[in-house]
């Protein structure tokens, strides 16, 4: 009984802070733990490895409220990563504010598509989503640049691969920390190849 | 009385967390069918919502949830799957966001993205706000112009005195707004107002294109989309 009201509040406290406040913290700190805990997998400047690795995202030129979110989500569990759960245990939420700073100000290196024959029925899903699934376009939340909002983070030169496997993930509802299940949503009503062709898009946007 | 109330807490707790595994259908509430329905009746959350102080910067960036579909200037789509809403009335987007998020107008594809888990009701004020402050945008979808005679004197006959001489609707009587808006959203509207699907129509209306047939719809839909604004109209 107490768990499910704990769980509740922890539901609605995620789903309602829509307008997260500025990260605060120091970017140089942040750099000293990336270069000892976060590069290996996501690279030095938060470019992700050579080739792309769909479980270690680029980080670079993200917003920082959406850094820090995903962080302190792998730290309470709300996002399932084993790894990332590992990785952030030891870490303050001070450390996670700084290093979400840190990331954010680097460079996003452009991403390269492996399948251009993809890219233009990813871009006319990007643009337009699919009004007969009710599938809103990408370019609402995330901008046609694909740069992101306040509210909605940067997807511009992502690795296709993690684009393409978070899809999936809020598509079976494995990952669940979507701001108001927006993404769960509409990820249920896209068909395996959409997914495909749309992230193969995203990491064309620069 | 309190072990009751604990169990059906639980019971409602349970369905919420639940809830959150897969994105949440949208509820059925009583609409036309029902014998007592007041399509203008107020829910709590929708009394609650149209007396709040809409913020036209702060609805600026909760739409951004909402323009996927509606597109960032508000005009929706043309082929009529999603409707025009810049300059709307703001009485008339809270009411119809209301019945949707509680399940008087069934629209399982908005339902997601406007439902009580994404946007709280201050948003929904502000959305509103932002929406009315925002200008026409001047391109929306006309019918074929084959039938405009017939259109003018139906709309004159039967539309004219709620919606207005040039489509201005009435902010108070939750009328929307219906100059600019996209033909075809006009036609499947009227369709499903006429024949019942449309849940929290105004029975007047339903009443008004009972016998309306497919050609009568198109007609005066035609003749709606084409309204132009007078220069000083107020909204």
């Amino acid at each position: 009984m107490n768990r499910s009201i704990l769980a509740i509040l922890a539901l609605f406290s995620a789903s309602t802070a829509f307008a997260a406040p500025p990260v605060k913290g120091d970017a140089k700190k942040g750099e000293v733990i990336a270069n000892q805990v976060c590069a290996a997998c996501h690279g030095p400047d938060g470019n992700g490895t050579n080739p792309p690795n769909p479980d270690y995202p680029k980080l670079a030129g993200i917003q920082p409220e959406y850094l820090f979110k995903q962080l302190k989500d792998f730290a309470v569990g709300k996002r399932k990563n084993d790894i990332m759960s590992a990785m952030v245990a030891n870490l303050s939420m001070d450390d996670l504010a700084n290093l979400a700073l840190y990331f954010s100000a680097q460079k996003n290196t452009p991403g390269v598509s492996s399948n251009p024959e993809l890219l233009e029925s990813g871009k006319k899903f990007y643009a337009d989503g699919n009004p007969d699934q009710g599938v809103p376009a990408c370019a609402g939340c995330h901008l046609p640049n694909g740069a992101g909002t306040s509210a909605y983070p940067h997807v511009a030169g992502q690795h296709a691969s993690y684009v393409f496997q978070q899809l999936k993930r809020f598509a079976s509802g494995e990952r669940d920390n979507d701001r108001g299940l927006v993404m769960q949503s509409l990820s249920m009503r896209m068909t395996e190849q959409e997914m495909k062709a749309v992230s193969e898009y995203v990491t064309s946007l620069k | 009385m309190k072990k009751a109330f604990l169990i059906s807490l639980s019971l409602s707790l349970v369905a919420l967390s639940s809830a959150h595994a897969t994105p949440p259908t949208q509820p059925k509430a009583p609409g036309i069918e029902s014998p007592d329905y007041a399509w203008d009746e107020q829910s709590s959350e929708e009394a609650q919502m149209l007396k709040m102080k809409g913020d036209v910067a702060q609805g600026k960036i909760a739409y951004q949830g909402c323009q996927g579909c509606h597109k960032p200037d508000a005009s929706g789509l043309p082929d009529g799957t999603y409707p025009q809403l810049a300059g709307q009335h703001t009485t008339v987007l809270i009411k119809q966001m209301s019945d949707v998020r509680e399940g008087r107008r069934d629209n399982p594809k908005m339902f997601p993205f406007a439902g009580k888990h994404v946007v709280d009701t201050q948003e929904v004020a502000d959305i509103a706000a932002y929406l009315n402050s925002l200008p026409l945008p001047g391109h929306n979808d006309k019918g074929p112009g084959s039938d405009l005679v017939r259109g003018k004197m139906l709309y004159e006959r039967d539309c004219v005195s709620c919606h207005g001489e040039h489509g201005e609707g009435n902010a108070e009587k939750f009328y929307p707004v219906t100059n600019g808006q996209h033909y075809r959203y006009m036609v499947r509207q009227i369709v499903t107002i006429r024949d019942g699907s449309r849940r929290n129509a105004y029975p007047k209306m339903v009443k008004v294109v009972k016998n309306y047939s497919v050609s009568d719809i198109g007609a005066v839909a035609d003749y709606m989309s084409r309204m132009e604004l007078p220069a000083k109209a107020e909204k």
